[in-house]
């Protein structure tokens, strides 16, 4: 039984450190759900998840789709902790686009192409109907996972989450076009 | 017509298209809404999220509460993908629920199976119908229940509005019932 119990821990400790970048993702969902942004979209992989939510209750905002790539693990995790890039991307979208609206946010997106996100600054990019603004942090995951002072730490996600999300906000809000078409929520 | 006039032609069946493209799409996201709300539900019912997995048709979640290494697994199916069939019978989901714990006792595993052992013509889709599974790996025991869940129960004004809390109260009512049963299996 001993032998038995230290394999299934070994197993378990293993798989629980795998496993650290999806309880990230569960507090992401959860403190989005708390905003009220319901999740419409999942992509799932190894080190690296993408959900994408429905900004129901933001007049300006369509979805923000918030990616979590997991860069350290193994013995480098040891030493500098679990990081991970937090890339959050809020879009705009716009209800009938008038052939010359197109023409100036392709122009816009141009004097854009430069912008690196890392550097924490907000890249637009524009496709079709939709302006998309991205931007990049890095974070720590082992400080958003279980244990004492739980609730702390997911107020914390949730202030990271809704800080970046109004920061791109302001940056796309004036591509915003109000139109008697666009469906009401 | 002038040229308003069909400039307002064009809107009118541009507004027709979207509301209809849009009844279609948010019909399409109940998978990822549902899976959505049942992570949040979990989450703040003290639970992890250690899993997450698809393979098209179902959704595989699995948690685990890491005070006490206890685990939830969920799989979920939409049986209202088709937006004729939802507006008929309603947003329904084929969920199954699972409660397990860790066991490091041989016996205790090859006892809590015997029932499943036995019947070889057992039909495990039947809701009500408590079964046992393991995840040797990890050894872990499931005890686990097919159940239809009324999705239209926990929508709000619109697909995208959920009641987070009492999907959350459900889930843990259900949690509750397979706890106690399978703490009578392993201790039988």
């Amino acid at each position: 039984m001993g032998l038995l119990s230290f394999i299934s821990n070994f197993a378990h400790k293993q798989e629980m450190n795998e496993s650290k970048d999806e309880i990230v993702v569960g507090e992401i969902i959860t403190a989005m759900s708390d905003l009220g942004f319901p999740v419409i979209g999942i992509m799932s992989d190894m080190d690296y998840q993408r959900i994408r939510f429905r900004t129901v209750k933001d007049p300006i905002l369509h979805a923000v789709t918030v990616t979590l790539d997991r860069k350290t693990g193994g013995l480098t995790a040891m030493v500098v902790g679990t990081q991970a890039s937090l890339i959050i991307q809020a879009e705009v979208k716009n209800y009938l686009a008038d052939p010359d609206d197109l023409l100036n946010m392709y122009k816009t997106d141009f004097m854009n192409i430069l912008k690196i996100p890392i550097l924490g600054d907000v890249k637009i990019n524009h496709e079709l109907n939709s302006i998309f603004g991205t931007t990049v942090k890095l974070i720590n995951i082992d400080k958003f996972l279980g244990g004492g002072g739980q609730n702390v730490a997911r107020e914390e996600l949730r202030n990271i989450l809704m800080g970046e999300i109004n920061r791109i906000k302001e940056k796309i809000a004036s591509h915003k076009k109000k139109s008697a078409i666009e469906p009401k929520l | 017509m002038n040229d308003e006039e069909k400039e307002q032609v064009f809107v009118d069946l541009v507004k027709y298209s979207w509301d209809k493209f849009n009844e279609r799409l948010n019909n399409s996201k109940i998978d990822e809404i549902l899976v959505g709300a049942v992570v949040a539900s979990n989450v703040k019912n003290g639970y992890s999220l250690i899993d997450i997995n698809s393979d098209g048709v179902n959704h595989y979640l699995r948690f685990e509460k890491l005070t006490d290494r206890t685990r939830i697994i969920f799989k979920l199916n939409n049986l209202s993908e088709d937006l004729t069939v939802a507006k008929v019978q309603g947003h329904l989901a084929d969920v199954t629920i699972g409660y397990g714990e860790k066991v490091n006792n041989v016996g205790t595993v090859w006892n809590a199976f015997k029932s499943e052992i036995k019947s070889a013509f057992m039909l495990t889709t039947e809701p009500g119908v408590i079964t046992c599974d393991a995840d040797l790996t990890g050894s872990y025991i499931y005890v686990q229940i097919p159940l239809i869940l009324n999705l239209d129960k926990y929508l709000g004004e619109n697909i995208y509005t959920i009641n987070v809390p009492l999907l959350q109260k459900d889930i843990d009512c259900v949690v509750h019932s397979l706890r106690k049963y399978l703490k009578g299996r392993l201790a039988a």
